[in-house]
């Protein structure tokens, strides 16, 4: 896919993925070890009244499902100089399912690199009932055509 | 020793976080495997061909090792109550097989909501270093503390 092959509008459901404890907890003991995080007893005590995904958690499954969703169609390498906006609108839950769309909103032409673009996508996590839970907005550099090295 | 509490924080404010993080190549493999598995977070020889030039961990990686080091240097000190996202993430070196990553956090702006008495935002500025002090990252993320 080239810079020029990105339409504004162009919106896809990617995926879904369902949390489990084990998942949630095991993540959390590396990488985020709050207790409402680890501890399914200490977090009944919490502001949060359970054990809930670590936020990082829920944008890496984010990752896991949009590298799934594109593996066919992708071409090149997609690098990105970062990300904006991330939202943790409602915690996860064990057993809680995502379904994860992302949506094109913008597109840059790079001063510093004039054979690249950046492209913007909202992206979102949403249950079953289309409650809002995760928005992010990722911005990826891709190659203009015919300007390949 | 006591919580830090919202009023202990204030804008200009600069800590730097005592621990370290050693990056390793079965690290970097494995959480992309699980969650980024991008030929460039996979495979040396893959790697080297792309403008990473070699090994590079996902940027979410990233973002989870520095959280690591926020909640052993910072969450566990502090009233914390969570936090409801990022500002701005910048991923600026890549991250790299050996790398020691240490944080730098600074007080950007601090702002007690009038409808709630018992928590303040925090929004801090998290530069994460690698061994050569290069910004590897720049994230800024508001944070919620309890108030005295």
């Amino acid at each position: 896919m080239w810079f020029e092959d990105f339409q504004i509008g162009e919106r896809h459901e990617i995926g879904d993925y369902t949390f489990t404890e084990d998942e949630m907890i095991a993540f959390a003991k590396k990488y985020d070890p709050q207790s409402f995080h680890v501890d399914p007893e200490a977090a009944k005590q919490s502001i949060f009244g359970g054990l809930i995904a670590s936020g990082w958690l829920t944008v890496a499954v984010w990752m896991k499902v949009m590298t799934a969703h594109h593996t066919p169609e992708a071409k090149g390498l997609a690098i990105s100089p970062g990300f904006e906006d991330l939202r943790w609108h409602k915690p996860v839950r064990p057993g809680t399912t995502l379904f994860f769309s992302t949506e094109i909103t913008g597109k840059t032409d790079l001063k510093s690199r004039p054979h690249m673009g950046l492209v913007l996508n909202r992206n979102e996590a949403r249950d079953q009932d289309g409650t809002l839970y995760m928005s992010i907005v990722t911005k990826v550099l891709r190659e203009k055509k015919g300007t390949a090295a | 020793m006591a919580l830090l509490h919202f009023e202990d924080f204030s804008p200009g404010q600069k800590l730097a976080l005592d621990g370290r993080y050693a990056v390793t190549a079965e690290e970097i493999v494995a959480f992309a495997r699980e969650y980024d598995p991008q030929p460039h977070h996979l495979d040396d020889e893959a790697a080297k061909k792309t403008v990473l030039g070699g090994l590079a961990a996902s940027g979410w990686h990233v973002c989870a090792m520095a959280m690591r080091l926020i909640v052993d240097g910072l969450v566990g000190k502090a009233a914390a109550q969570g936090a409801a996202g990022v500002e701005e993430c910048r991923w600026l070196k890549p991250v790299r097989p050996g790398d020691v990553l240490r944080l730098e956090l600074e007080v950007l702006e601090t702002r007690a909501p009038t409808s709630r008495a018992d928590i303040g935002f925090v929004k801090i500025r998290w530069d994460v270093f690698n061994q050569n002090e290069r910004v590897a990252m720049m994230i800024s993320a508001p944070m919620f503390l309890r108030r005295t």
